[in-house]
């Protein structure tokens, strides 16, 4: 059984079919990439992975548990964490702040937490680690609406790191991103993999294609294609089509 | 068959609440739409317009000096035919000066702009107290539509008819006006998607700043026709800006019938009520709302509505 | 928020500021044409606005019908003295306990909620507790209420103090106030304090980070009715009466006001400022003219058009561009870069 399982998922908006049958599936320890052209289901299809949505029919299972419907809050303390494409920082807070109100400390410990004072060192520290690990070492105080586009993307995947998650779902990291900042992700990513299982989302080919151990490429709301960046780059469909322009 | 016999009256009472309940929800509605505004003013808006009314039909005679002779020997239809007509200009203007309040508030927080409309409504309902008392007014209505009539046994009210006659051609005028003028089709547009309405090149400032006197009033409006029913005191206006969300809520926003189908059920449910509990009639709206919206998660489309940002 | 390694003072500059205008008002409240009774009226009110605050201010969610827990917590005290005979701490406990029960019943309606949905359903369920209020004649005395609660004796075991004395109430309201401010302080400064703003913030990149958003709210909510029964029960004592009135949305709506126009929206501070400015135009204005009422309502639509922030956080700005750092501007929620990245 694989980590993390989609099976047959059908999704619906209205009268038009978004997803129509789709089954993924997602080992652990490696980097998974989902592509596709835009409008092609795979935001909605990342959407359903991580519990947005609800699917009219299929299931999603995460290390053999059936996950599928269940509330934003309670899929991500089952360990699955997702960063968001338009992001959804909180602004009003410093990019440690962002990072402590992710950590499994502070989630579990609410009860209790009552009375601590939020400036515990311990927290602060964990905090401070999470943003060392994005690259945000030093900026701990900056506001998080203050911050340039690139750290405020680092923010957002460190904030997706920060609750420890057993699997980390990326949604387009790359988005707005110039070859800069696109290679300091890719040296990012490189560094989680030895953590973290990292399931992608883009329609950057050549992102995924230096990144991934297996892509899941979906076109008409179908998994058209299916395997390695070197199998896939036989894949007369993939190289002909749009995505196959580097 | 004798509960429903029983009961006709105050279905008719009910319909015709129905229909004035559809006038304010239809205002409320087109400004919603077009601004993602709820303006929480809508109530006090449509009192202002039944206390303008009753300086139209009985001013102050002081005011009026030389005048107060001529203007009181005209009959009082005449007098209640012109409160019907320049109370919703007057109103309509206040609406003109609140839109102008809220412009600023338009690219920040949503809550800004609903705390505002908040606060337009304690002070108009505070303006209302200060010039015409606390205490519960009366306004005079026409011999013509006074009175009450037997049918069948069973006795009507002629003023509630009228109220349903009135509400049913003022419903009537808003549509022709929606659907047959270029102003009215620019409003309906922009009820339905205002991003695209400026997108294609129609003033948006302009066109805010009609739909909220437009909204303003049909509510002023409304506000003359019923309080003659509801009874006017200065916080009657709560009372009217609650079936006006709750029929958005079940009507949809933006939506011409959702907003004439809402009032009338709303109407006929609280209508229906008062023959039971008078009482517990205006109440029944209150807990009709929490029905509502804790059994819906969503209006009638299960989309996101601006009313959940 | 801000942020600092090592704890963050449980008391801090502002609060002994604070405390020490409270309790030595009486000794100078005369000088400046104040009285004792205003004393009370405000420090009640500010109860109620810090409280008011954790759900407006913090957690982002607009309640329009809060009065219902100031007067269920008012006729909570005056039925537990008119009927049981109780003294001060137990009519007290039965007011925060009568309006607790009330909130969180209230709160499981509207937890789920947020935004415009969240106002309305307050309004509704508002209006539905002041239209009890008046309807059930039996239990409330109707529009005129309960009246003839007389200022009980404050039994200290050595001794028994008459609150008839209104210095003597002030200090029992102050010294409530103050134990009020501590508490709240402490606990808008937890983590629980954070997540409830980041409620405010995204509510659903709250719920993504598996924050259970629904009670917390519910939480939320049933604390600020909490501390409105408390400020009921004050009230009743000090007013010697209960009634509908204070259930109303006009009434309701003053809060809304008072905690806004003192900057309710960005520092912990907000509110105590909004009620000292609302009582100060009301005798102030009031003394002027029979409508100041309607000029403070324009004045808060001024400060939702111009200056949202209030009050606070005009000081904020204000302190920032004379001063930078020094002094330090009042509690803000939020942060500004220059006083975090030194």
């Amino acid at each position: 059984m694989s980590f993390f399982v989609a099976e047959n998922l059908h999704k619906r908006f209205g009268s038009q079919v978004v997803l129509e049958d789709i089954s993924l599936a997602f080992e652990a320890g490696g980097v998974s990439g989902i592509m596709g052209p835009n409008g092609a289901g795979k935001s909605t299809c990342f959407n359903v992975l991580t519990g947005l949505y609800r699917p009219e029919r299929g299931r999603v299972l995460f290390d053999g548990e059936d996950i599928t419907g269940l509330a934003p809050s309670e899929i991500s303390r089952k360990g699955i964490s997702r960063s968001f494409q338009v992001m959804t920082l909180f602004d009003e807070f410093s990019a440690l702040d962002n990072i402590m109100v992710a950590l499994p400390a502070v989630r579990s410990g609410l009860g209790r937490a009552f009375w601590e004072m939020r400036a515990d060192s311990a927290l602060a520290d964990q905090a401070e680690a999470v943003l060392a690990q994005v690259g945000l070492g030093g900026r701990e105080r900056v506001l998080a609406s203050a911050l340039p586009y690139g750290e405020r993307r680092a923010l957002e995947i460190g904030v997706t790191l920060a609750s420890e998650p057993r699997i980390v779902f990326l949604d387009e990291p790359t988005q707005g991103m110039g070859s800069d900042g696109r290679t300091l992700l890719v040296d990012l990513v490189q560094k989680l993999r030895t953590t973290y299982t990292l399931v992608i989302i883009e329609h950057n080919m050549q992102f995924l294609f230096q990144l991934a151990d297996r892509i899941s490429v979906i076109h008409w709301g179908q998994v058209i294609a299916e395997g390695t960046p070197s199998e896939l780059n036989e894949n007369e469909w993939v190289r002909s089509s749009e995505l196959g322009k580097v | 068959m004798e509960l429903l016999h029983g009961l006709l009256p105050h279905i008719v009472n009910g319909f015709a609440l129905g229909v004035l309940f559809a006038l304010i929800a239809l205002g409320f509605t087109l400004i919603v739409g077009v601004m993602e505004v709820i303006n929480l003013a809508h109530g006090s808006l449509f009192a202002l317009g039944a206390y303008i009314a009753l300086v139209v039909i009985s001013p102050d005679p002081d005011i009026l000096g030389a005048f107060a002779d001529s203007y009181f020997s005209l009959p009082l239809v005449v007098r209640y035919a012109l409160a019907l007509l320049v109370a919703p200009l007057l109103v309509a203007a206040v609406g003109f000066g609140l839109e102008i309040c809220l412009r600023r508030t338009y690219g920040k927080k949503k809550e800004y702009g609903l705390l505002l409309t908040f606060g337009a409504a304690l002070v108009i309902e505070e303006t209302i107290r200060l010039f015409w008392g606390p205490a519960e007014q009366s306004l005079q209505i026409p011999a013509q539509i006074s009175g009450a009539f037997i049918a069948g046994d069973m006795i009507y009210s002629n003023y509630r008819v009228f109220a349903a006659l009135f509400g049913i051609c003022a419903i009537a005028v808003v549509w022709l006006f929606l659907d047959r003028t270029p102003y009215g089709s620019i409003i309906k547009a922009g009820a339905h998607d205002s991003e695209m309405v400026q997108a294609l090149g129609i003033n948006l400032p302009r066109l805010r700043l009609l739909v909220f006197g437009f909204g303003a009033g049909l509510a002023a409006l409304a506000g003359i026709i019923l309080t003659p029913i509801w009874g006017l005191r200065p916080h009657v206006g709560v009372d009217a800006v609650i079936p006006a969300f709750l029929i958005i809520v079940l009507g949809g926003i933006g939506s011409f019938w959702g907003a004439v189908a809402g009032g009338i059920l709303v109407g006929l449910a609280v209508g229906i009520t008062g023959a039971y509990a008078t009482d517990w009639s205006i109440l029944s709206m209150y807990l009709l709302l929490i029905l509502v919206l804790t059994f819906r998660a969503r209006g009638l489309f299960g989309k996101k509505t601006v009313l959940e940002q | 928020m801000l942020t600092a390694k090592g704890k963050a003072s449980l008391v801090p500059r502002q609060m002994l500021v604070f405390f020490v205008i409270l309790f030595s008002f009486p000794f100078w409240s005369q000088s400046v044409g104040l009285y004792d009774y205003i004393g009370i009226e405000i420090a009640i009110w500010i109860i109620y606005g810090l409280g008011y605050n954790l759900l407006l201010g913090y957690t982002g969610l607009p309640s329009f019908g809060h009065g219902a827990f100031l007067g269920i917590g008012a006729y909570g005290y005056g039925l537990a003295h008119l009927n049981l005979g109780s003294g001060v701490w137990t009519g007290l406990i039965i007011a925060i306990a009568a309006a607790s029960a009330a909130a969180a019943l209230a709160a499981c309606l509207l937890s789920h909620r947020r935004g415009i949905y969240f106002a309305l359903l307050t309004i509704a369920i508002g209006q539905i507790f002041w239209f009890v209020s008046i309807k059930w004649h039996s239990l409330t005395g109707g529009e005129d209420g309960l009246l003839n609660i007389l200022r009980p004796e404050l039994n200290l075991g050595v001794t028994s103090i008459s609150l008839k004395s209104n210095v003597a109430l002030y200090y029992l309201v102050a010294i409530l106030l103050a134990v009020v401010v501590l508490l709240l302080w402490r606990f808008l400064h937890s983590p629980f304090g954070s997540v409830i703003q980041t409620i405010r913030m995204n509510e659903t990149r709250a719920r993504f980070l598996g924050y259970r958003v629904w009670l917390i709210k519910w939480t939320v909510f049933t604390l600020s009715g909490a501390f409105a029964g408390l400020a009921g029960g004050l009230f009743c004592m000090t007013q010697e009466s209960a009634y509908p009135d204070i259930m109303s949305l006009h009434a309701s709506g003053l809060i809304v006001m008072m905690v806004l126009v003192g900057g309710g929206f960005v520092s912990f501070w907000g509110p105590v400022i909004g009620v000292v400015v609302f009582f100060m135009a009301r005798d102030l204005l009031g003394s002027i003219t029979e409508t100041w009422l309607l000029w403070y309502g324009l004045l808060f639509m001024a400060v939702m058009v111009f200056e949202p922030e209030g009050v606070a956080g005009m000081w904020d700005r204000l302190t920032r561009r004379f001063f930078g750092q020094f002094p330090p501007a009042p509690d803000t929620k939020r942060s500004t870069q220059e006083e975090l990245s030194t």
